[in-house]
């Protein structure tokens, strides 16, 4: 029986590869949207993701991370009073202007880390160390934005906000959901760049003490503290996602395109598999006449589609990770995790089954007047 | 001599209303063990819808239809197949062979939907006997009509039904092959016991027939020799 299902399927080789384009056609379209997705969903809050804080002490009512505004320092002294608080650390996160050799303004946002907190800094480092941003004036880019940036190498001198900054290191795909990238320093530097008074830091992030109760804390301190929120490191991030995605359309868009990936994706193959299943519709009935139930039809049906669903899946996974892999150097992540390309082999399968329950209606009965024609 | 199908008063009517055509109208006649019965008639007269509710593949509108002794005029989509599958071997005029599929699988096929009760090796042996024991990996592509046909009648005994039913199965071919193909079907009931239905308007193959019926507007014109 797998014997007919497959015989049929490469005995007719044109209408197979018209089957597997439209599947390959209609997952590499789901992967793509998908990836692209939740490449958006890792890139608006990889910040806050990596900064290994557990609780982030902002200013009240902020939108997201990026848009945070100062609070006074002196809030550190109360935070650290709060018990099961082991560091409070000053952090920033702002928009500043980086000068290109042409002379041209660039925005980016300058990210200032205490360096000793292990909290905040950059990760995926390439070139240079933390310990190179102890130097004056000194920041650290991301290889993505080189070109953007007009940065040559190590050593490269540009200005921010009218003051000098040397480059002293890379990091690798620490990518801007916004059009602007992070560029790293110290945040004594970062205050500096950013104009902020001597006692005003916008963040200030909380590590907690070993069996801290992190919800337990975060009370405490919006308690202990005047006007100021405290969100856990989950809780920013997904502010910070959904501000990113569904405020400016771009996860919704992303969303709709792998639906309407999916819809184009089942309709064409619904077509070539109920078309496949009525050019076949005589030997079925002749199966029928030969003693075979609806059961043994709707096997070969069935096995057809997941034969065509399994090749089209191969075919688009290995499409979709050339894909994945070209996009890491590209302007935006799309991401393949394993979950995903389950999740397609699923997809796959479910779509082909439900194109084929579509057609096996026109195989159920017989028609004599179709098996007896000469 | 015993009778594999008894028809009784059996009427089948297509569509309803203005619509309504009268295929066949108060049909009784049996089909013995045994015998080649030939049923000739001009087209459009119910040769077909008659080998179709004998096979059980049309459920009459009236009458009684019964099947190696089992009625099926009432039997539902989910009995009939066994019904089939047990007692019928059918002979389509277009062969009806699976094209993707070798002459041997062809027959393999319908040893498989019986199961493993019939051993493998009888595919070949089917083959064999009609002929083409030297063309089991041959694709029907590449077979003429009469040995698509051949491979048909092999195919139609992988289950050693007791009645076959053949429809028109010489009006694709010419007259030698024809005539291959009517010694083979007529064979299965002389020295096979089988109950042999050769549906047919070709007059060079009536003389194959032990008993001819005539039908014409969905009557018989003959009237059989009631047992
Ligand atoms: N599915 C059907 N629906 C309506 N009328 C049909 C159908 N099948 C056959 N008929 C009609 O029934 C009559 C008998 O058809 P058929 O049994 O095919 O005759 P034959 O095989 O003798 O040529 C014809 O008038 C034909 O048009
Ligand atoms: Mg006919």
């Amino acid at each position: 029986m797998a014997n007919l299902a497959w015989k049929n399927l490469v005995y007719d080789k044109v209408r197979l590869s018209v089957t597997l384009t439209g599947i390959v056609f209609a997952l590499v379209l789901v992967l793509i949207q998908f990836g692209l997705f939740l490449g958006f969903l890792d890139t608006t809050a990889n910040i806050v993701a990596a900064s290994g804080a557990d609780l982030w002490i902002t200013a009240p009512g902020i939108p997201h991370v990026n848009g945070a505004t100062a609070i006074p320092e002196s809030r550190r002294y109360k935070a650290l009073s709060v018990a099961g608080v082991e560091r409070a650390e000053k952090h920033n996160i702002q928009f500043v202007n980086w000068k290109l050799p042409s002379g041209a303004q660039e925005a980016v946002q300058i990210v200032g880390f205490e360096l000793n907190s292990g909290m905040g800094g950059p990760w995926n480092i390439v070139e240079g160390s933390v310990d190179d941003l102890r130097g004056e004036d000194t920041v650290m880019v991301d290889e993505l934005y080189k070109e953007k940036l007009g940065v040559k190498g190590i050593g490269h001198v540009a200005e921010i906000q009218g003051k000098r900054a040397r480059v002293v290191g890379f990091t690798r795909a620490i990518r801007s959901f916004t059009t602007s990238p992070y560029v790293f320093t110290s945040f004594k530097n970062s205050q500096n760049y950013a104009r902020l008074g001597p006692d005003e830091m916008l963040f200030l992030l909380v590590k907690l003490a070993p069996g801290a109760n992190a919800a337990a804390v975060q009370k405490a301190l919006q308690e202990t503290i005047p006007g100021v929120d405290v969100y856990t490191n989950a809780e920013m991030r997904r502010k910070t996602q959904n501000y990113w995605l569904f405020s400016t359309g771009a996860g919704v868009t992303t969303l709709m395109g792998a639906a309407l990936g999916l819809l184009v994706g089942m309709v064409v193959v619904a077509q070539t598999i109920y078309a496949s299943t009525v050019d076949h519709i005589r030997e079925f009935g002749t199966l029928k006449a030969m003693g075979a139930g609806n059961g043994y039809v709707y096997k070969v049906i069935i096995q057809q589609a997941l034969i065509s669903a399994g090749f089209g899946y191969v075919l688009a996974i290995g499409a979709g990770y050339l894909v994945a892999k070209g996009s890491e150097t590209g302007n935006a992540a799309i991401l393949l995790p394993p979950e995903m390309a389950l999740g397609t082999l699923v997809l796959a399968a479910l779509m082909c089954i439900g194109a084929s329950v579509i057609s096996i209606r026109k195989a159920t009965t017989i028609d004599p007047a179709l098996v007896f024609k000469g | 001599m015993q009778n594999r199908i008894e028809i009784r008063n059996l009427s089948k009517v297509y569509g309803e209303g203005s619509t309504a055509v009268k295929a066949l109208d108060g049909v009784s006649l049996d089909v013995r063990q045994g015998e080649t019965m030939m049923l000739l008639g001009p087209s459009g007269s119910g040769k077909t819808t008659l080998l179709s509710v004998m096979g059980g593949i049309l459920r009459p509108t009236s009458g009684s239809v019964k099947v190696n002794g089992i009625e099926i005029s009432n039997l539902n989509e989910t009995r009939l197949p066994k019904v089939r599958l047990d007692n019928i071997g059918f002979i389509f005029q277009g062969f009806n062979l699976f094209p993707a599929l070798t002459t041997l699988e062809n027959v393999e096929i319908a040893i498989e939907l019986r199961g493993r009760s019939i051993p493998k090796g009888r595919a070949r042996q089917l083959l064999e006997a009609v002929g083409l024991g030297d063309k089991l990996h041959a694709y029907p592509a590449n077979l003429s009509g009469g040995q698509k046909q051949r491979v048909a009648i092999a195919r139609a005994l992988a289950g050693n039904p007791p009645i076959i039913l053949a429809d028109e199965p010489t009006a694709a071919l010419d007259s030698t092959s024809g005539q291959i193909v009517m010694d083979l079907l007529s064979n299965l009931a002389r020295q096979e016991q089988r109950a042999v239905v050769i549906v047919t308007h070709d007059a060079r193959v009536l003389h194959y027939g032990d008993r001819i019926v005539h039908i014409t507007d969905g009557r018989m014109t003959d009237l059989p020799e009631a047992a």
